[in-house]
């Protein structure tokens, strides 16, 4: 077999040469550089967006606590109105209800005394009748009969005491 | 993706074959047709074939054949080494090739500047290459840097890389930059033009070279010395070279591994100043400008 000389320039070899180069350039470009730093882009994209949604997760939960925070304290005082209310209405309602109750109670009162009243002039008006009728039975006895006056006062009295009697007795 | 599923593994396995297998085709090559050595032979590379080309005859020699298995076990590493790629980064191969490529773009930023920053697959497909190339010397094989026709075309491409930047800041400039700092060094600056791919291309190809000349001078010395002091003893037993085991390794630690990588590391730091420092930023920026002004006009 035959060899070259130690040094021996050869014009198309070194054309070769230049070309494998460029090919190896080519290869790596394609085949490990390209792939490489998409994968590598893709994964800083991956943790941007991982740190834009983190910062979004974060800043939502800030806002979040902030409105929980202001709507307790605001529960806080709306509690506050509430029972204020509450007690308000309350002592209203029971200074309405004993109003209420004393009128009730002072128109029993009043009705009952009325009654007590008519019964009073009721009771009044019935004797003064029944007096005015024993008077008109006594005044027809009395003119039936003619009677000493002392007899007509006897009589009186008697039957007055008999109505007494009567009266008791009932 | 599953990477525990047999699909990936398969196709895993398919991709480790592309790296391990055109390794395995150059040794068989080289054993297939490599004539048994006699005594200390120093020689390039061998010829395969030799094509019929204008101007120059073209052979084919392990040294364009090694280079072209070099790329393809490239290409079934770069493959190998994005299999599986995940935002979550799963695999660890994932973790090294990520390393590397921001490793390299660091690199390229920092000796370069921003304006190259899209030079980062560049300078690792000249590390890649002149690193693997140099190191298939470990395997016994002919590391195709050893070809001074290897290195001379990476080093065009360089050269033309550099006289494009020269040019972006204007053809006259491009000129009067030969005349600096006086109009007698003319012909020193354009010798020092010249020199600068020559020196690249001389420097990698010779230490590679120098590598593999010592070695094959230390295995003969060792084996001269070892038939010299042992060859006393009795039947084949002389004829072993015990003193070649051991120190061919150590400086084959040195000749092919530090050597070829410090090379290739070499080499690409070199092209990164060269380019780099062949772009006039200035200049650019005022032609820019101009450009901008008339288009505005």
């Amino acid at each position: 077999m035959q060899t070259l000389d130690i040094i021996s320039v050869n014009l198309w070899q070194i054309l070769i040469s230049l070309a494998n180069l460029l090919i190896i350039f080519l290869i790596l470009k394609k085949f490990l550089y390209k792939p490489v730093k998409k994968v590598m882009e893709e994964r800083r994209q991956a943790i941007d967006s991982d740190y834009s949604e983190a910062a979004e997760a974060k800043r939502q939960a800030l806002s979040d606590k902030k409105a929980y925070e202001e709507k307790l304290s605001g529960a806080n005082g709306e509690a506050e109105r509430i029972i204020r209310s509450a007690v308000e209405a309350a002592s209203f309602r029971e200074k309405e209800m004993m109003d209420e109750a004393r009128a009730k109670a002072d128109g029993i009162l009043r009705k009952a005394e009325a009654d007590v009243v008519l019964e009073r002039k009721k009771a009044e008006a019935d004797i003064r009748r029944e007096i005015v009728e024993v008077s008109t039975l006594v005044s027809e006895k009395m003119l039936r009969r003619e009677m000493s006056a002392d007899d007509h006062k006897r009589l009186v009295d008697s039957f007055i005491d008999s109505i007494g009697d009567g009266d008791e007795a009932e | 993706m599953n990477e525990k599923s047999l699909r990936f593994r398969i196709v895993d396995a398919l991709y480790v074959a592309m790296m391990a297998l055109p390794i395995l085709c150059a040794l068989v090559i080289q054993i297939l047709t490599k004539a048994p050595g006699e005594g200390i032979s120093i020689t390039g590379a061998q010829i395969f074939f030799t094509l019929p080309m204008p101007l120059q005859p073209l052979p084919i020699t392990t040294a364009q054949v090694n280079t072209w298995l070099v790329m393809i076990s490239i290409l079934g590493l770069c493959l190998y080494m994005t299999h599986g790629l995940t935002v979550r980064a799963r695999l660890r191969r994932q973790l090294l090739c990520e390393w590397i490529i921001e490793k390299t773009e660091a690199m390229v930023k920092e000796s370069m500047g921003d304006f190259f920053s899209g030079y980062a697959p560049f300078i690792a497909s000249i590390l890649a290459l002149s690193a693997f190339s140099s190191l298939l010397s470990l395997f016994g094989l002919n590391p195709p840097t050893s070809d001074i026709n290897v290195v001379a075309g990476w080093a065009i491409l360089v050269f033309i890389l550099i006289t494009y930047y020269k040019l972006k800041g204007g053809f006259l400039n491009y000129l009067k930059g030969f005349t600096e700092p006086i109009f007698i060094m003319t012909p020193l600056n354009i010798l020092g033009e010249v020199a600068t791919p020559v020196s690249m291309a001389f420097r990698h190809y010779g230490n590679v070279l120098s590598g593999s000349v010592i070695a094959v001078l230390i295995a003969a010395a060792l084996q001269g010395l070892s038939s010299l002091i042992l060859g006393w003893l009795p039947g084949g037993l002389g004829e072993i070279p015990f003193f070649q085991i051991g120190l061919p390794a150590i400086l084959s630690l040195y000749f092919d591994i530090f050597s070829g990588l410090m090379q290739a590391y070499i080499f690409a730091m070199l092209t990164m100043l060269n380019i780099s420092g062949a772009f006039p930023q200035d200049e650019y920026e005022k032609r820019k400008q101009k450009k901008l002004l008339k288009n505005k006009k």
